[in-house]
């Protein structure tokens, strides 16, 4: 699971409000090497909630020095740009899970794949 | 003395007394004999009797015929079962003589334990050649129809970790291990669950042997249970015939590991004990499998024919005769027994057997399942016919879907560069990588399909369509491309789309493949119903036909036909409403008949394999074992450990072996052969091969009725609606304001 898929994922507990974003509890992580294309990067962070990633790459351990808030004229920023990529695209959650913040509910990821099932009660 | 002795028998300087003790004993060993039947000669001849030398005494023939060459040339050895001597004879009369001096008295070595041989000179001997006993109508032996390396891999595939409580138990009771894929057996009344499917199918890693089997008409119908049986030496399992309701004709076993007996008992008395080699297979068909029985007595030693061509001068050794005779010890076992659920009562030849016609009743027929009407029930049926059995076809599945369709990438390539999509009910990936330009994660209810996403690099996660774990308004865009019509109510499909709208942003768009209960579409029949030739047509369902085999796909011209207009379809059969709630089988490459269905697909492997080297390997090892018998070595005579009778009572088995262990050569079919044929078979696309068949539940949508579904929503329009290639399709919009 890559960060860019956790920013979108979110907890679907029933009942649950505040399901986002999902803590992450990682025991195994891989940094892949991914192409950098600055287009896509630049495009995919007006998508993105800013905060939760950098809470996830903090969460971690490769954060390094993502700021906080977004740079302004990031378009243009290349160096900003593979930073993010690189949390973005590269750091891989392999083994771990996602908890939801407000249930508690544990979702294990598995080979990279994270199960969001949930069950019958839950739903 | 000759200085060729070996070391195993110790010619001695023999004192008076001994001398005395060997002449008595030898004088008691005649009289035995004779009342065996046994003249002995005064004066030499060719032939000797070896009294203590017999398989009865637990000699094997290896060993005492590595003592007996030594003195000569031995034209015979014949070793009656449960016989406690042996006779040879020699190419010369000298060789005997030399064999009497040498032998006579003389304790030979046998594993752990020694006996004492007496050697006497017969006239003649009597090798009866016995008729070779048929095997059991309708059963085939064939050898060598797997190569070592595959036995090796089909072991490594069988999973006996022991998260399965039964798996423990049988450990703890020293009883043989067993495991089932596809069904489940139950021992409690001996027959299937057929309404409860195992979340496990045969394994893939049998795929291989399964389409050799077909290929070399075994079968035509593909098995869809195996059970796997595993016996440690003394293991065995009692004599019984295979539930003829449960299971169809044929049953065909491989075994793997070590070679065992296996007897074959007819009601009127018969016995055939029938060898079956390491890697061979044992196919049971007619009375073989409807009214002999079959069992493995718990044993440690077998009697089987030894394997040695080469040995004995000019007669090629007829195999089924007991002069050929030696003891084996048995391994641990591995076979795998594939079968056919049968879902029809038994009608077969033999009611005496049959539970379906007489004997104890069998228990009757689950009724088909019916249209569920809660989404309880509705969960349970999709658990079963839906996801259940995408886990079990995963890679087969994945395997066939390997094209995307050009109106689903036209879609894709439509959307703006940098914009989330969502795949809901993914399966293998197939479009998420086919505009690069888009971020796009995909999910799907099937675990072993997700991760075959994964593998191709792609961002997937398991989940449920009806809850997708993506937060409201996330994504540009969203495809379902043959995902609803698998729910099995109209709340339910209806609860999909809403899904798939609360994921889009204002703006955004969807687009929804669902079958067509319409096949035939502007008088073109689809590519479904045309390919009625095809290798699996069946399982190229018309949401996923690879569009590169055809030509233009049909629905284009749609787009701009009026969808609304009666002309543009026909069905092919009346249209019948679903009264009885009832889900039928359809038959596959024809038209549907009801909206509410139960679709066959049929299993094959259809990975590409790496043809290996194991023919040549296999073909190897047969060699060595060869050249191991033949040698003249020491090491036969220590090879075989103990073999005193004392030690196990159940050697010889109560049965009397009143016949003898037969082997049937029908041809075997050597790996290499096969193994080629076999990288022939994978592309075999063109064949029509039966597979084992699951069933997969679809609601099949009638024109318009899509349409209706996603009217249904609020806030959302249709942008474009057609049919392609048998299926309707959909794109929303979702509305801005929402």
């Amino acid at each position: 699971m890559k960060l860019l898929t956790h920013n979108m994922l979110t907890s679907h507990v029933k009942g649950v409000t505040k399901g986002y974003p999902l803590l992450i509890k990682a025991t195994e992580v891989k940094v892949n090497e991914v192409d950098f294309n600055p287009q896509f990067v630049s495009r995919m962070i007006p998508k993105l909630e800013w905060s939760a990633l950098v809470q996830a790459a903090d969460e971690l351990g490769h954060r390094q020095d993502l700021p906080v808030e977004l740079v302004p004229e990031y378009e243009k920023n290349e160096e900003f740009l593979k930073k993010v990529h690189r949390v973005l695209l590269e750091v891989e959650v392999i083994e771990g899970c996602l908890r939801c913040p407000e249930s508690g509910r544990e979702f294990p990821i598995s080979r990279g794949i994270p199960n969001m099932l949930l069950n019958d009660d839950e739903v | 003395m000759d200085a060729t002795v070996e070391n195993n028998v110790n010619p001695v300087r023999r004192s008076k007394e001994d001398k005395k003790v060997i002449r008595k004993q030898l004088k008691a060993s005649h009289t035995l004999l004779k009342h065996e039947g046994i003249s002995t000669a005064r004066q030499p001849t060719k032939s000797l009797v070896v009294a203590n030398g017999g398989l009865g005494n637990g000699v094997s023939r290896e060993e005492l015929s590595a003592a007996l060459k030594q003195m000569g040339e031995v034209d015979k050895l014949i070793m009656h079962p449960n016989k406690p001597y042996a006779f040879v004879t020699y190419r010369s009369e000298e060789s005997a003589r030399k064999a009497h001096i040498n032998l006579n008295g003389e304790k030979l070595q046998c594993g752990e334990n020694s006996v004492t041989l007496y050697l006497s000179y017969v006239d003649s001997v009597t090798c009866e050649e016995e008729a070779s006993v048929p095997l059991p109508e309708g059963l085939v032996l064939v050898e060598d129809f797997v190569c070592s390396e595959e036995e090796a891999l089909l072991l490594a595939a069988i999973d006996w970790s022991s998260t399965n409580t039964d798996v423990t138990a049988q450990k703890a009771l020293k009883h043989r291990r067993v495991k089932h894929y596809g069904f489940e057996f139950r021992y409690d009344n001996n027959n299937v669950d057929k309404d409860k499917p195992l979340p496990a199918g045969i394994p893939q890693e049998c795929l291989p042997v399964l389409e050799r089997c077909v290929k070399n008409q075994h079968i035509d119908i593909m098995p869809d249970q195996l059970t796997v049986n595993q016996y440690e030496s003394g293991q065995g399992i009692p004599p019984h015939v295979d539930t003829h309701s449960a299971f169809e004709d044929t049953i065909m076993s491989l075994s793997l590991g070590a070679k065992t007996v296996m007897e074959f008992r007819h009601p009127d008395g018969r016995l055939v004990a029938v060898v079956l080699p390491e890697r061979s297979l044992l196919v049971m068909k007619g009375e073989s499998r409807f009214l002999w029985t079959h069992g493995i007595t718990p044993r440690k030693f077998d009697m089987v024919p030894a394997c040695d061509p080469q040995s004995f001068g000019d007669t090629t050794p007829d195999l089924r005769t007991s002069s050929n005779l030696t003891l084996s010890k048995r391994g641990t076992r591995t076979s795998l027994t594939f079968r056919k659920i049968r879902h029809e009562p038994c009608r077969c030849a033999f009611p005496s057997a049959c539970d379906s016609q007489g004997a104890p009743p069998a228990p009757s027929p689950p009724p088909p399942p019916s249209l569920p009407c809660c989404h309880a029930d509705a969960a349970l049926l999709e658990e079963q016919y839906v996801h259940r059995v995408y886990d079990a076809i995963a890679s087969h599945f994945s395997s066939t879907r390997h094209s995307p369709w050009p109106r689903v990438c036209h879609f894709l390539s439509s959307l703006p560069p940098g914009s989330v999509l969502a795949d809901v009910g993914c399966g293998n990936g197939k479009y998420l990588g086919v505009n690069p330009e888009l971020s796009a994660v995909g999910c799907d209810r099937s675990s072993a399909l997700v991760q075959i996403c994964a593998e191709r690099g792609f961002q997937a996660f398991v989940s449920d369509a009806l809850s997708v774990p993506l937060r409201a308004a996330s994504c540009d865009a969203c495809i379902s491309i043959a995902v609803i019509h698998h729910f099995s109510t109209q709340e339910r499909r209806l609860a999909a789309v809403q899904e798939l709208v609360r994921l889009l942003k204002p703006g955004g768009r969807a687009l929804i493949y669902v079958w067509a209960f319409e096949q035939e579409y502007n008088k073109q029949r689809s590519k479904y119903l045309k390919d009625q030739n095809k290798e699996l047509p069946e399982n190229h369902n018309p949401a996923e036909n690879s569009p590169e085999e055809s030509q233009e796909p049909q629905g284009k011209s749609s787009v701009h036909n009026s969808s609304h207009s009666e002309d543009n379809y026909r069905t092919v059969d009346n249209n019948q409403h679903v009264t009885d709630g009832k889900l039928s089988v359809h038959t596959n490459r024809t038209a549907f008949e009801t909206k509410d269905l139960l679709v066959p697909w049929h299993l094959k492997d259809g990975k590409k394999r790496v043809e290996g080297d194991s023919g040549e390997g296999g073909k190897k090892d047969k060699q060595k074992e060869k050249s191991k018998k033949t040698s003249r070595s020491k090491a036969t005579l220590d090879c075989n450990p103990a073999t005193s009778p004392g030690l196990d009572s159940n050697m010889f088995s109560d049965s009397s072996l009143d016949t003898i262990a037969a082997t049937h050569s029908s041809k075997p079919s050597p790996c290499c052969d096969t193994s080629q044929t076999c990288s022939s078979a994978v592309k075999s696309e063109s064949e029509i091969i039966p597979a084992p068949v699951f069933h997969r539940y679809y609601h099949v949508f009638q024109q318009g009725e899509l349409e209706q579904l996603c009217a249904q929503q609020a806030g959302v329009t249709v942008q474009s609606s057609y049919h392609d290639q048998g299926n309707w399709c959909v794109i929303l919009e979702k509305a801005l304001n929402r």
